[in-house]
């Protein structure tokens, strides 16, 4: 499902695969958008337009040096994703493992009754 | 509105595969006292308020933290079908069984639709998640699915190196 055209969080903005890939490029290190676009196998106004949205929230920022505009990350806007993202795996990861374990101790117990005299 | 049938076609959010019958899976899931032995963190104890396993019926526990602090929980069913499916919308709740927001995070969905399968095969059960968020305005939906695929593309590696970014940046 397409997130509403005005983008105005963390959350939205890396809800598009294209977006989440240049953050993953742009977490190795600055880029042009040049670099970013030919990465991407996508022409550099397509790169430009998702590079000026996750702008717009915070996680890249871009500086001129010469002809060129250099993008790096802002690893800081990602924590609320980092944390939601996290504490979602944790929990359900945890859960399972205890479900897991639960149904092991069922298991051996009726095995225990089942154990002839 | 969105209904279940919006999710059934999704990725699935979780599966595990359990060396146990689905039958097994399917009560530990649905009866009280066998959800007490394993839903919520390790090292909180699970009160069951009322379990009522139909669709309308709902799932009201009480999840007690060592240091004595109480958190509130439900699900409501929607569908009920032994031992395979189990469709249920999951929250934060009030003592009283009112759904509330999450204490933590304002941002996070206020009901979650929950699409339980169990496939049994050679005696072992695949268990499979679906869902979301339902009656969400579009932050929440953008904030479910971003966390999500950001889960499935392995985005994760990214945001282990993040870590040491953000060390970087606080300091």
């Amino acid at each position: 499902m397409a997130p509403p055209s005005t983008t105005s969080d963390v959350f939205s903005a890396v809800a598009e695969p294209q977006r989440r890939a240049l953050v993953a490029l742009l977490a190795q290190g600055e880029r042009s958008v040049n670099e970013l676009a030919e990465a991407l196998r996508v022409r550099q106004p397509q790169a430009s337009k998702h590079l000026r949205i996750l702008r717009e929230v915070g996680l890249v920022s871009v500086r001129g040096v010469g002809q060129q505009r250099l993008y790096r990350l802002n690893g800081a806007a990602l924590k609320p994703i980092h944390d939601w993202v996290s504490l979602y795996e944790q929990h359900w990861n945890e859960q399972l493992d205890r479900l897991d374990e639960y149904l092991r101790e069922l298991q051996q117990e009726e095995q225990a009754h089942d154990l002839p005299e | 509105m969105i209904s279940p049938n919006d999710f059934e076609t999704q990725a699935p959010m979780v599966t595990r595969v359990f060396d146990a019958p689905r039958a097994l899976v399917f009560r530990a899931w649905t009866e009280a006292e066998r959800l007490a032995r394993w839903w919520g963190p390790k090292g909180f104890s699970v009160q069951v308020g009322t379990l009522d396993l139909r669709p309308g019926g709902m799932f009201h526990y009480c999840q007690r933290a060592p240091n004595g602090a109480e958190l509130w929980g439900k699900f409501v069913y929607h569908e009920v079908v032994a031992p395979e499916r189990l469709v249920y919308t999951s929250s934060f709740a009030d003592a009283d069984g009112n759904t509330v927001r999450n204490p933590w995070s304002q941002d996070w969905p206020l009901e979650i639709l929950n699409i339980l399968t169990l496939a049994e095969q050679d005696g072992r059960t695949t268990l499979t998640l679906r869902g979301g968020p339902i009656n969400a305005g579009p932050a929440e939906l953008a904030m479910f699915e971003a966390a999500r695929g950001s889960v499935q593309q392995g985005l994760n590696g990214t945001l282990d190196q993040l870590d040491a970014l953000l060390a970087e940046a606080s300091a």
